[in-house]
């Protein structure tokens, strides 16, 4: 575990700073964590439990997830550690107007990637030092230029196999899911208060960890969002069967990237292919 | 903690590579085998085989619990056909195979929660298949010798040489021997059909030491907060940051909720049985709209109490064998240790205020 010295003490001072002049009533960030294989989230109310807060290469968690929960809105004004991707998150919140801008205030640290080794995302990670944060912790890092088929190298590999085998393919990694919906809830686009797979009448997904069920509901997690998911990787992280929805949901970045020229979460004013109406639009999605 | 001497007759032991000619010769006599196996790179399930080849002994623990070969995560239990005249035939799916079944290589924590799942399915009502397949099944299980950092299982009561449960439990030494304990009529026969593979050990053979795993809490002081403070903060700040999904239950070996849903197709069905979750808020959704459960404090909650209250209230045992399943999957880091000590922690400090 390395320790950012630099972006801990600011956002230490910062998050104090919010808290004693009222401008916030918490800060979520990251806090130390002896147990855990990661530094994990706290939510600090008072400035003096400010120094709980942490940045290491072990910030793996997009916190941006919290900012749809009522429970966590109704503690008040909100100010969030941000990395560079988990902002894309907020961005896209924003754009869905899930909450304003006023709300919340956001405390940006550069991040040269977590995980030791390099987690994928981070290593193809183009928004290193996140733009447009009200604060920002740490100094700036170097930010590599990065190819597309570097950000799509794990769906380009899945394409390249026949039908047939793309589909042994998944057939082996979705017969896994056990349906807990770690997935879903650990994405911070994954707000709706009802869920489709909880919907019952009718029941439009099947619950049951069978393959039909579990094709089912992995194929309606990715259509909610495409156009929207920001590739934070939270989801692969979360599921304890270690599926790689990750190169599902590049498959989703690339085919929207290639399709509209559209890149989710870079911006909150930006207008989402799938909530605008364009007369140019080649409509390739429709047979 | 001193070794443990026992019957010389219980004891037997094998040379390196007892596993492999054990799954041979089983394989041979016609036994259904789940063995541990590499499903996929770092994750070791028990799956069933067909050969001895793959088997793998290099696991802290299996990725999914044990519960579920007696408790599948989805099981028919019944199906249905609108007949053409109006008449709806149910037709109950056949009771589990009784062939016999030799698991091999679940750990002590995985086993010794089957008391707590036996418990639960014949409470009120015998669940016919949960006990076909408890029935039909002999576990030889593998004690631990290197407990994961997130393992607590002498905290609940267990050990990493618990023999709760096992017909069989195999200590293996760093050289590949094997000395097996055997502890019920299953756990002979299974000794037997092994033929002169194993033998019985001498007289004076000790059962090793268990490796140490000290105690992070006392659950009877956990139960002293817990038997007081339904209504309490700490449920609210504890719950933070849990996201709700149901990844700690399902991993558990000791959660047990299940929902019974109709998969239908315009006239033909099944009805299933499938893992369910406190921690999602359908699990208590009324058809009224109302929620007894309505925010995840109140459901962490009844995750803790159920485990180190309600449930010891009526079964006299902890539902919780401290395998570090949920430790580990949980993606936010809530950590039921932690929460555990938290609250010793308080029933500590509460009773030194009543002694003040």
């Amino acid at each position: 575990m390395t320790v950012n010295a630099t972006a801990t003490e600011q956002l230490q001072r910062a998050a104090a700073d919010l808290l004693s002049e009222g401008k916030v009533d918490l800060v979520i960030g990251y806090g130390r964590d002896q147990a855990s294989q990661f530094s994990s989230p706290v939510f600090v109310r008072k400035p003096e439990d400010a120094e709980a807060l942490v940045f290491d290469d072990r910030c793996f968690g997009n916190l941006a997830v919290y900012l749809s929960k009522d429970t966590v809105r109704r503690m008040g004004k909100i100010g969030m550690v941000v990395k560079g991707c988990d902002l894309r998150a907020v961005n896209v919140l924003l754009r869905e107007h899930v909450m304003k801008r006023e709300d919340i205030v956001l405390i940006g640290v550069p991040c040269s990637g977590q995980g030791e080794p390099l987690l994928h995302k981070c290593s193809v990670c183009e928004q290193r030092n996140p733009e447009g944060c009200d604060i920002v912790a740490g100094d700036p890092v170097e930010q590599p230029e990065i190819k597309a088929e570097q950000r799509y190298a794990d769906a380009a590999t899945i394409d390249a196999k026949s039908i047939e085998e793309r589909w042994a393919f998944w057939h082996g990694q979705l017969s896994k899911c056990i349906r807990c919906y770690a997935c879903r809830n650990v994405c911070p686009l994954c707000y709706c208060k009802r869920c489709i797979t909880e919907k019952t009448v009718p029941q439009w997904i099947e619950t049951s960890a069978h393959l039909r069920g579990n094709v089912a509901w992995n194929v309606a997690r990715a259509f909610h969002l495409t156009g929207r998911c920001v590739n934070c990787g939270e989801c692969e992280r979360a599921c304890p069967m270690d599926i790689p929805l990750g190169a599902i949901n590049q498959k989703m970045a690339q085919l929207m990237h290639e399709s509209y020229d559209f890149q989710s979460g870079l911006s909150s004013e930006e207008k989402a292919p799938f909530t605008t109406f364009n007369v140019d639009d080649p409509e390739t999605g429709i047979l | 903690m001193r070794p443990t001497k026992v019957d010389e007759q219980k004891l037997y032991q094998a040379t390196p590579g007892w596993l492999t000619s054990a799954v041979d010769i089983l394989l041979g006599a016609g036994v259904e085998i789940i063995a541990p196996v590499e499903t996929e790179p770092g994750a070791v399930e028990l799956a069933a085989v067909k050969s001895s080849e793959g088997l793998t002994l290099d696991y802290a623990n299996v990725r999914l619990p044990l519960k579920r070969l007696f408790f599948p995560m989805t099981e028919v239990v019944l199906e249905f056909d609108h007949q053409p005249e109006g008449d709806v035939e149910v037709k109950s799916e056949p009771l589990v195979s009784d062939t016999e079944l030799v698991v091999m290589g679940a750990r002590p924590c995985g086993v010794a929660a089957l008391e707590s799942l036996d418990q639960v399915f014949h409470w009120d009502y015998d669940d016919l298949r949960y006990s076909a397949r408890r029935d039909r099944t002999t576990l030889v299980s593998f004690a631990c010798a290197k407990p994961d950092p997130s393992c607590f299982c002498t905290s609940v009561g267990g050990s990493p040489h618990n023999t709760a449960q096992s017909d069989v439990l195999v200590y293996r030494a760093e050289d590949g021997q094997a000395l097996m304990q055997v502890s019920s009529d299953k756990g002979t026969r299974f000794i037997d059909q092994l033929g002169d593979l194993v033998t019985a050990a001498p007289a004076d053979t000790q059962l090793p030491t268990p490796p140490e795993l000290k105690a992070k809490f006392d659950p009877e002081q956990v139960k002293t907060w817990l038997d007081e403070n339904f209504e309490s903060d700490f449920w609210t700040d504890v719950s933070l940051k849990c996201l709700g999904c149901g990844a700690c239950s399902y991993l558990c070996p000791t959660c047990h909720c299940f929902d019974i849903v109709d998969e239908a197709s315009w006239r033909a069905g099944q009805r299933r049985r499938n893992w369910d979750c406190c921690s999602h808020p359908m699990f208590t959704q009324h058809a009224s709209g109302h929620n007894p459960r309505p925010d995840q404090a109140s459901r962490c909650r009844q995750r803790v109490m159920h485990k180190f209250k309600y449930f010891p209230e009526r079964f006299e045992k902890i539902a919780c064998v401290g395998c570090g399943r949920c430790v580990r999957a949980c993606c936010v880091g809530q950590n039921l240790v932690s929460i555990l000590t938290d609250i010793e922690s308080k029933a500590k400090e509460g009773s030194n205020a009543d002694v003040a």
